[in-house]
């Protein structure tokens, strides 16, 4: 890690106050007008969004996007609403303003069913296979919409997690946590998707599998598939991603690739234990 | 090794759990006690008789049948019950009036059609409100047997979908509870609207002079079986075997197993929801429709009480089989009925629905997830 020191830009040790945005890096000199957003014709694009449950509002003018094949992460602390900007895209949440636009079409508040024909996949981080389904009835059901299987994404799916083709025939209840996750992106992957929210792809599996984890989810990504993905692991996910961001009690608190992130000393110290 | 082990388990079994013991002895006094009365002898001690008597086997090969006969019609109306707990998250206690309402819609249809093929010579006000005595058999008249069990599932089916729109469905993200609750008076409701309309009397609908018979022999008798009861096992196998395959087989089918195995995943994943929640209303609606229809069929008469009474039943095979599940639901019907109709070499018939009562607190007690129990689902 420490041959990514010298690319890096930091910045972030010249601000005191937690409060300003910090931003640095090569993306951030693209002029959007917006310290947190790219570029303005993006595959996804969030801008503003106030979302929570009912009454109570989590997400605070959160701006965000991800460019057609990027691979964006979304870390911070546990509450810091990581989890309801993946389900307020996905029309999950209450909408209290803002706007979500996806490959040009704007789908605030749209819900996922009328969302996921435009190419957007979304595995939630737990609970994300149908237990008493069998495997391949799993990822059948991915292309729902579709009036047929699609044979030839099944194939590829196949291709990528060979062990579900091996057990396409068993209850995916009785998969092991690792093959459940790769199940859960499998369906997913049955429409082919443009864009794929991943919430917390490497909770709950042994250590030993999040490594491999996080390589199935770099070939995903080389095959062209854009992520947004959300981390508790955070260190490794920013080693891993184009691009970051730290969100920090509903807002955004840092944007800027991976490694910036990685090496900046305030994220550092606040964020990711030193 | 081995021997250890188990004697370590029973010892556990033992302490940990006495009432587990104490069913298991029950059990075992039962079976040992219905063997020798089938033997004929008897266990006195002192004077007391302790096992024994003497029972047919025929007698109890008989209570079999029956039980099994109306263990089709609990498991047939289980289904329903059980897929909408799973996909709607509520137990619907509308569901036992469903039955209701597919028997007298169903007897309904079959009069209208009875009054016009047969020479009817009653006036047709009374046959219109089904009050008109013992007009229908499969002999006599198959075609009003026939429209009367479609007519069972389609007109409850109607109804059902009227109630999910004006009650269910605005409340469908209100919990459990409330819908529970709102359940129990669409369950009156349908009910005093059929007693509006037929009336409380309870009436005898089937023809039974002419329907044919057969004995089957076993060790010692004969065990009749006629011809209404074969169309009843016939008919609910053959839906039993329907929703299987429209589970297992069909796209619709598959996504009703999604969403009762996770409603929000399902969401996500594109299924529609709503055309899914709709479809568990025409399945479960019409099967149990039909059940109303053909216990009616087997019994010969018809009350608005029959779903009502039925229904606690019901919810006793359903809990047996595992809340949830579609196959522990018919499952669960079988096992209760045969018990209920059974329990009969031992105590009067008054009581017998005490025994399945029995057994529902017993499987809540010790074994909540069901017999059958992680089988879960469809």
């Amino acid at each position: 890690m420490s041959s990514d020191d010298e690319g890096a830009v930091v910045d972030g040790s010249e601000q005191d106050t937690p409060e300003a945005a910090t931003v640095s890096g090569q993306q951030a000199a693209t002029d959007t007008g917006n310290p947190f957003t790219t570029a303005t014709d993006s595959l996804l694009q969030v801008s503003g969004l106030d979302a929570g449950y009912g009454d109570l509002q989590i997400l605070e003018g959160v701006d965000l996007n991800v460019e057609a094949g990027e691979y964006v992460t979304v870390v911070g602390p546990n509450g810091a609403g990581k989890s309801t900007v993946m389900k307020s895209i996905f029309g999950l949440t209450t909408l209290m303003g803002g706007r979500v636009e996806f490959g040009g079409a704007d789908i605030t508040g749209e819900k996922p069913e009328d969302v996921i024909h435009l190419g957007l996949g979304y595995v939630p981080q737990s609970d994300n296979i149908f237990p008493s389904l069998s495997v391949l009835e799993n990822l059948e059901m991915g292309a729902y919409i579709l009036d047929e299987v699609p044979q030839e994404q099944l194939e590829a799916v196949f291709d990528r997690f060979p062990i579900l083709e091996e057990r396409k025939g068993q209850t995916a209840g009785n998969l092991s946590g690792g093959q459940q996750q790769m199940l859960a992106m499998g369906r997913a992957l049955m429409l082919d998707p443009d864009l794929l929210l991943l919430d917390e792809p490497s909770a709950g599996l042994a250590p030993d599998l999040v490594d491999d984890m996080f390589d199935r989810i770099d070939r995903i990504n080389d095959g062209g598939t854009a992520i947004l993905m959300v981390e508790q692991n955070a260190k490794e996910a920013l080693r891993r991603c184009d691009r970051g961001y730290v969100l920090v009690q509903g807002e955004n608190r840092f944007m800027d690739r991976g490694t910036a992130l990685l090496n900046d000393e305030q994220v550092r110290r606040e964020f990711l234990g030193g | 090794m081995v021997l250890s082990d188990t004697y370590s388990d029973a010892r556990r079994t033992l302490v940990e759990r006495p009432a587990v013991v104490l069913l298991g002895l029950v059990i075992g006094y039962l079976l040992v006690d219905l063997a020798a009365k089938l033997a004929g002898t008897t266990v006195d001690v002192a004077g007391v008789q302790l096992l024994g008597g003497s029972t047919a086997v025929s007698q109890v090969a008989r209570y079999v049948l029956d039980g099994l006969i109306v263990g089709l019609v609990i498991g047939l109306a289980g289904v329903g019950l059980s897929m909408t707990y799973s996909i709607l998250s509520f137990a619907n206690f509308a569901h036992g009036d469903y039955i209701t309402t597919g028997a007298f819609s169903g007897w309904f249809a079959a009069y209208l059609v009875a009054f016009v093929t047969l020479n009817v010579d009653a006036p047709f006000g009374n046959v219109f409100l089904v009050n008109a005595p013992s007009l229908v058999s499969v002999v006599n008249a198959p075609l009003a047997v026939l429209i009367g069990l479609v007519a069972s599932g389609v007109l409850t089916v109607a109804v059902v979908l009227f109630l999910d729109r004006i009650v269910y469905k605005p409340m469908r993200d209100k919990g459990g509870i409330p819908l529970l609750i709102a359940s129990i008076g669409v369950a009156l409701a349908l009910r005093y609207a059929i007693v509006f309309v037929f009336g409380t009397g309870t009436r005898g609908v089937t023809e039974t002079g002419s329907i044919p018979s057969v004995d089957i022999p076993v060790v010692d008798g004969y065990v009749p079986l006629n011809a209404h009861e074969v169309t009843l096992i016939v008919a609910a196998v053959s839906l039993m075997f329907g929703v299987h395959f429209l589970l297992q087989r069909t796209k619709l089918g598959k996504a009703m197993r999604a969403m009762a195995d996770n409603k929000d995943l399902a969401q996500v994943t594109g299924i529609p929801t709503e055309r899914v929640v709709r479809t568990t209303w025409i399945i479960g609606g019409g099967l149990a429709g039909i059940a109303g229809f053909l216990i009616v069929l087997e019994r010969g008469t018809l009350n608005y009480n029959i779903g009502w009474r039925l229904l606690l039943l019901i919810f006793s095979g359903v809990i047996l089989g595992g809340i949830g599940s579609v196959y522990g639901a018919i499952g669960g019907g079988i096992v209760i009925g045969i018990a209920s109709r059974l329990s009969l070499v031992w105590i009067p018939s008054d009581f017998a629905r005490v025994v399945a009562f029995a057994v529902m607190i017993l499987v809540l007690l010790y074994r909540p997830s069901g017999l059958f129990g992680g089988v879960k689902t469809a």
